[in-house]
Parts: structure tokens; C-alpha cells; sequence
């Protein structure tokens, strides 16, 4: 059969009419499938292209496995783009990545951003609430919604695609004493959340919240109801958990006892303050705890990154726990007992008698603080903090930013036994990263940072480590020997913790310093990009 | 009674807010020490305040080196928020019977006679210090804060001199430095700055000593040394 020009007009005029209609039954069918569909699946195991969750997977190593940054090409990165947030304090969160569409949060504000331009998407504003506003740690993910903590304690799902609230839950009164700044853990249909507050005598907790509706499924709490003779309030919960799903069990740290700098009023060791906890997401229930501070009178929180890798120890395969914790000490753990395996310390510490048998620091009595003070080291923001480290597989090293520090704790009568109860004035601290040996304990490399510094570390596969110091410089550091291949000064305090995806095939570091968010690249990652425009 | 401007209800109200929000965390809810903040009912600096001009330069640009942020806060806001402090304090320095926070009555547990032995002898302190070099420390520094100026002092300088390659060496005051730039301000106040690597440079460091005796020191040496710096008027 021939056909005339006009028919082939007419037949390809059909056929883009179809093709039309179909492009546009795709859009039309697709649209909630092209919406953010984050599965349980890429929870565990986050494609390279996302960072969906706020240590990027759920072991809180923060070791990426992307190589094309290397410390062969690390000092040729050149800068994406920035975003400015314009608030006043600086960004303390970690974004999560899906789609190729980036959240992260300041107190009070969310943004939605598109990961390839810095353009935003949406930002969400919170209404004003008179809670704490010492930061957010960032939002998190799962199917198309994200979960975000408000700084008065709320629970808020959204949906993904515009911020829009499906619904809002009260995890803690707030007007009690009780604050957020947690990224959930979600695991399963679980949004696990807790809250902080020691400056009152309130009762630490974890709930898990039905991520569909926003119901409580259960809760554990970490004392006492408050005002139980002779026992301990607080134990806030205040950092994002790990997960390992093959034991499903997550792992918290919880927060410090209250009253905080006086323990006359609560004798023993205070469990479970200060404490690392392995519960089962389904039940709520303990599995195991390992206590890095009993009878704490430092407000050394132990909500420090219980961080899970599965190693070789003394010779055999073990799936491990570590934590650099905030009294100083470095713990390695049997994650499946939470039998101790190695207790060390990571900088100056003078208030301990020794370790106990199960591998616990035993607490000097007269390290307590008095009416005419005592010298103690750490100091109160401790040795570490809440800033993440990170585990680097292939040198066996734990990285985590430190704060040799010393100060002074008082307390008296007359301080009361209601919140902090007492004082304390830190004298000197530095600011240094301790690349740990998992194996030994021993420190293998340090690298000065002036001033205690407020980044964490991110560790790449290709042998990276990104952190900052105290100055503004974000760092990129050889992770076996300590040497620094990169710098940019940020601008600003850096107060959050580098992450590193692909985009468009190509390896992005994202920072933040001040109240910027800034993205790197290799150059012709940026060059191919305007190629492509062209 | 410290000395202040008068402020309104809605003014303390307001600042009560802010504070909660902004300072609270540091601070103490009710402004008298909280976490790594010092007790602002103590703060001579407040003492001193009368309606934000010493108060407010603090908030607007921080105290970057002790770790505080700098709070991008509008005129009637840093009003409010001195207008809470001062009533904070207020309520602190009227209240009778034993108060809480450190008192110089609390820091009176050495013995004197001891101090100075430890101070010529084990503590190693006459190393850099005399009775002479030290005179009226003790009226410069009451309480609290000559412990704490006893134990690390504040505001104290380096020196550094400064080598570039093939050039001539140069003195100051270290006003700034990190892992790849030195800064220093010359005699005459002038600021420079070199790349690390481009140089050979000295800091001196007057306060690594005190940084060295913090792992030597008993409480009782603290107690006992900082019961002789008392008597040094």
C-alpha cells in the first residue's frame, strides 16, 4: 500500500496524538507512583542516589560507598550552588535526599529543595511556640511523607510533595519543660521519637507513633514516674536511634538523671539514664542496656550515636555497637547481648575509680559536685556530643570530633534538688578528631581543630573523611593518616554533619556552615552538566 | 540594688519569651546558669547594664570565643530581653537566706599557708608568677571568677612572630588562626595575615602551663592555692 505525504502526516499526526494521550495517561496514572514512594527496603538499604534517613542508613556509620571524590580528585571540587536560609541561627540538620529532592530544617522551618539548583520547592513555617529553639536535627521519611518534630514536642506528618500537615500529634507538653529537635527513626510503620528537657524533673521516654495515623503504639520509658522515692527522673531521649533489622532491635542512647548536678536525692546507678538501649520496635520492650555513666552527676547524656557495624573482634565475625561517649569513655558492645567488649577513654577524663567487671566506669564519689566546687574533665558539653562520627570498614577506624576539656561543678543545698540543681563553668576546652582503632581503642591519628568544634564526620569508600573545624573550614582529610587534601572556609559556625550522594551519575558533597547550605562537585561533574544544557 | 531603667510588664513578659526560646538552654530558664551559660544574676556585666547598651552588644555579636552565638535580634526585642535579665537578677539579689549559685562564702575551704607552699613549690606556678607580678589580682577578681581566672585566664594574648620564606620576621599579637592562615596585629595595630605555608612562625603559649596542671592538680591544691590568690589585694 502507498501512502501520500499527507497520509504519512496524517498517520504520524495520529500516532503523536497517542502518543500524546499515552505520555499524558502515564502522567496522569503515575502521578502518585512518581510521588515519593520511600519503602522499608530502601530504608535499609538507601540507593545511591538518596539519603533517606538522618544518618543515611540505618547502622549510623555515616561511610558512604560512593568513590568518584577521591583524594587523588578531592581538592579540585568546585562549588554547585548554595542556599541561604536567611534565619538567624545555622543549620544543625541533616538533609534527607529522595528524588532528587532535598528537606532539611532549621527550629520552626522546613524546606523542600531541588537538589540539582539549591531552587526551592516549599518552605514550611511553624507557628510560634515558646519552647526551646536550640536546633533541629532534620526531617525524616517514609511512602510520600515526611515526619518532622516541632521545637513544642509535636509529631507533624506531611505530605512530601507540599508540606501540607496530614495530621499533628502532642509527643510532650512542652509547657512542662519537654523540647524537640529529634529526627525520627522510622522503622517499619514505627516513628520512633523522643524529647529533651533536664532543666525540670520530667520522665525520659521513646514512643513509637503508627506512622499512617498517628496513633501511639507503645512507649518505653527510660525511669520512674516522677516522683517515685529514692529513684531517678529524666533520661530524655534526644537522638535518632539505629536499627538492625536481622535482630530487629533499635538502638537509643538516653539522656542524663535529674535533678542533673546533684544525686543525694537518688541513690544506685540511675538506670536507665544514660544509657545505651537495644528495644524491639514492634513490642517496645528492652532487650538489653549497657549504662556508660551510672549515677551520673555531669549531665553526660549518653545519647551519643550508638553506631553498628559488623566487624571482626578478637579474632571472630561480631555484630558490634560503638559509642564515643559524652563522659569520655569509648565502648564497644555485643549488639546482640550488649555484653561489653572494650572500655577505653578518648581524651582526659579524672572522675572515674576504674571500670567495673561488666565494663562500666565506676563514678568517683568525690568527683561529685560541691559547694566548693570540684575540677572535672570532661566538661559538661563533654568529650563529644551530639555531633555524629563516622566508621570508616576499611581502616577499622571510629572518627568522631572531640573536646578535651576541663571545668568546674558546684552544687549545695541551697541549689535544691529540682532540674539542674547546681553549677558549672567550663575553664579550657579544644577541639580535635580522634580517629579511633575499633580493635585497640588506641587513637591512631588526631587532627587538631582549634576551638571545640561543631561538625561531624562523614567518611567516603575512596578513603575520604569530611568534617570541619572551629574556625569554619570544612575538611577533607586522607582517612588513614589524618592529612588534610581540601578546604573552604564556610562563612560560619559549622554545626551539622557532611552527607554525600550521586546525582545525575555524579558523586555530590553537601555541607553546611552558618546558616548556608552549600554543594560540591567535581569539576567536569559541573562541566558535563552544562554540556548538557547546551 | 543594681541601678536600671524601668521597664513594663509587657516588656519583662515578652523577653520571658524570647529568652525561653534564644537563651534559656544555656542560660537557666530563670537566667541563673544553665547549660555551659554562666549565671546572669551573677553577671557583673548585667550588673553594670542599664537599659541594653552592655546587654545588647552581647547578644548582637556574640561571645564567639566562649562559644555564644550572635543573635540577629531587633531594638524593642534586645529591650525585652534586658528587661527580663534585669528583672531575673532583681528577684535573685532580693531573695533572703542562702543563695543559690557559687558565693564567695563557699569558696573559703582552703588553706592559705598551704596554697603558697604548693604555689613556689609543687605547683610550679612561681615559674611565671610572684606575689609582685600578682599584686591586686585578688581586688581585679572577686569570687567565682578569680578561681576561674586562677585556673585559665581569660583574654590573655599570644605573641607570634612570623617568618615568611626569604623575608624578614615579623612580631605581634596572634589575632587569628587556624590549620592554613596566621593573623597577627603589629605594633602600630595594623593587621596581616599569611598562608602557613608560605611561612615559618612562633606562637608563645603563656597559658600552656595552666593547661598542663589541670591533670596534676588535686581539689585540695585548687582550694588551697586559690585561699593564698585571696590574699593577694
Amino acid at each position: 500500500m502507498k501512502h501520500t505525504a499527507r497520509e504519512w502526516g496524517c498517520m504520524s499526526w495520529n500516532k503523536s496524538v497517542r502518543i500524546v494521550t499515552l505520555l499524558a495517561g502515564v502522567a496522569c496514572c503515575a502521578a502518585p507512583l512518581a510521588a515519593q514512594n520511600v519503602t522499608d527496603e530502601m530504608l535499609k538499604h538507601p540507593p545511591r542516589d538518596s539519603w533517606p534517613g538522618f544518618h543515611g542508613d540505618y547502622t549510623g556509620r555515616r561511610h558512604s560507598a560512593l568513590t568518584e571524590i577521591t583524594p587523588g580528585n578531592v581538592a579540585n571540587m568546585t562549588l554547585a550552588w548554595t542556599f541561604q536560609t536567611q534565619q538567624n541561627g545555622s543549620v544543625k540538620s541533616t538533609p534527607i535526599l529522595v528524588d532528587g529532592v532535598l528537606y532539611f530544617t532549621t527550629p520552626d522551618n522546613i524546606w523542600a529543595v531541588d537538589a540539582r539548583t539549591g531552587h526551592q520547592i516549599w518552605h514550611y513555617t511553624a507557628p510560634p511556640n515558646k519552647a526551646f529553639h536550640i536546633g533541629q536535627r532534620g526531617v525524616s521519611i517514609r511512602k510520600d511523607r515526611i515526619y518532622y518534630m516541632s521545637s513544642d514536642a509535636h509529631l507533624l506528618a506531611m505530605e512530601a510533595k507540599s508540606g501540607k500537615i496530614l495530621w499533628d500529634v502532642v509527643v510532650a507538653d512542652s509547657n512542662k519543660g519537654q523540647w524537640a529537635t529529634m529526627s525520627p527513626l522510622i522503622v517499619g510503620n514505627h516513628v520512633l521519637v523522643g524529647a529533651s528537657g533536664d532543666f525540670d524533673n520530667l520522665q525520659g521516654f521513646l514512643r513509637s507513633i503508627d506512622a499512617d495515623t498517628g496513633e501511639t503504639q507503645w512507649n518505653w520509658y527510660a525511669t520512674p514516674p516522677v516522683g517515685t522515692a529514692k529513684t531517678t527522673s529524666g533520661g530524655n531521649i534526644w537522638m535518632t536511634g539505629t536499627y538492625d533489622p536481622e535482630l530487629n532491635l533499635v538502638y537509643f542512647g538516653t539522656g542524663n538523671p535529674t535533678p542533673v548536678l546533684t544525686g543525694k536525692v537518688r541513690p544506685g546507678d540511675n538506670l536507665y539514664t544514660c544509657s545505651i538501649v537495644a528495644i524491639n520496635p514492634d513490642t517496645g520492650k528492652l532487650s538489653w542496656a549497657f549504662q556508660p555513666s551510672p549515677h551520673d552527676t555531669h549531665d553526660w547524656d549518653a545519647v551519643e550515636i550508638p553506631v553498628i557495624v559488623d566487624a571482626p573482634f578478637a579474632g571472630a565475625p561480631r555484630k558490634l555497637l560503638m559509642q564515643a561517649s559524652r563522659n569520655g569513655y569509648f565502648f564497644v558492645l555485643d549488639r546482640t547481648t550488649g555484653k561489653n567488649l572494650l572500655t577505653t577513654t578518648f581524651g582526659p577524663t579524672n572522675w572515674t575509680l576504674g571500670v567495673d567487671k561488666e565494663g562500666r566506669p565506676i563514678p568517683n564519689p568525690a568527683k561529685e559536685p560541691t559547694p566548693d566546687g570540684r575540677l572535672i574533665a570532661p566538661d559538661e558539653s563533654g568529650l563529644t556530643n551530639y555531633r555524629s562520627p563516622s566508621f570508616d570498614p576499611k581502616t577499622g577506624l571510629f572518627i568522631v570530633s572531640a573536646s578535651p576539656s576541663y571545668s568546674l561543678y558546684f552544687s549545695k543545698a541551697a541549689d535544691g534538688t529540682y532540674g539542674w540543681a547546681g553549677a558549672d563553668y567550663s575553664l579550657w576546652s579544644k577541639g580535635v578528631l580522634e580517629a579511633i582503632d575499633y580493635k585497640t581503642g588506641k587513637i591512631r591519628w588526631s587532627h587538631e581543630l582549634g576551638q571545640r568544634a561543631g561538625s561531624g564526620v562523614l567518611t567516603t569508600a575512596s578513603g575520604l573523611t569530611f568534617s570541619g573545624d572551629s574556625a569554619g573550614n570544612f575538611l577533607g582529610l586522607d582517612t588513614a593518616t589524618g592529612n588534610t587534601l581540601w578546604h573552604a572556609g564556610a562563612g560560619g559556625p559549622i554545626s551539622s554533619t557532611p552527607i554525600t550522594y550521586e546525582l545525575d551519575g555524579h558523586q555530590v558533597l553537601l555541607t553546611s556552615g552558618g546558616s548556608v547550605i552549600y554543594t560540591w562537585v567535581l569539576p567536569q561533574a559541573a562541566t558535563k552538566k552544562m554540556a548538557a544544557s547546551k | 540594688m543594681p541601678v536600671h531603667a524601668t521597664f513594663t510588664g509587657t516588656q519583662i513578659e515578652n523577653g520571658g519569651t524570647l529568652f525561653l526560646q534564644n537563651c534559656a538552654f544555656c542560660h537557666g530558664k530563670d537566667a541563673g546558669g544553665g547549660e555551659s551559660g554562666p549565671d546572669l544574676t551573677r553577671s557583673a556585666l548585667v550588673t553594670a547594664d542599664k537599659e541594653g547598651e552592655g546587654i545588647g552588644a552581647i547578644v548582637r555579636n556574640g561571645r564567639i570565643e566562649k562559644g555564644m552565638p550572635k543573635f540577629n535580634l531587633a531594638d524593642g526585642e534586645i529591650l525585652s530581653l534586658t528587661a527580663f535579665i534585669h528583672a531575673q537578677q532583681d528577684k535573685a539579689m532580693s531573695q533572703t537566706g542562702t543563695r543559690k549559685g557559687v558565693d564567695e562564702s563557699d569558696l573559703q575551704t582552703g588553706n592559705a599557708a598551704a596554697g603558697k607552699q604548693y604555689f613556689e613549690g609543687a605547683g610550679g606556678c612561681s615559674k611565671c608568677h610572684s606575689e609582685t607580678s600578682l599584686a591586686g589580682v585578688a581586688t581585679r577578681f572577686k569570687s567565682l571568677q578569680l578561681e576561674m581566672q586562677m585556673l585559665y585566664p581569660r583574654n590573655v594574648k599570644s605573641k607570634v612572630t612570623v617568618t615568611p620564606r626569604g623575608g624578614q620576621s615579623m612580631t605581634g599579637t596572634l589575632e587569628y588562626q587556624d590549620e592554613f592562615t596566621i593573623g597577627l596585629k603589629d605594633a602600630a595595630g595594623m593587621y596581616h595575615s599569611w598562608p602557613v605555608a608560605m611561612i615559618s612562625y612562633k606562637v608563645d603559649q603563656p597559658l600552656e602551663a595552666h593547661v598542663t596542671a589541670f591533670s596534676k592538680y588535686t581539689d585540695n591544691d585548687i582550694h588551697d592555692v586559690l585561699a593564698y590568690i585571696q590574699t593577694l589585694k
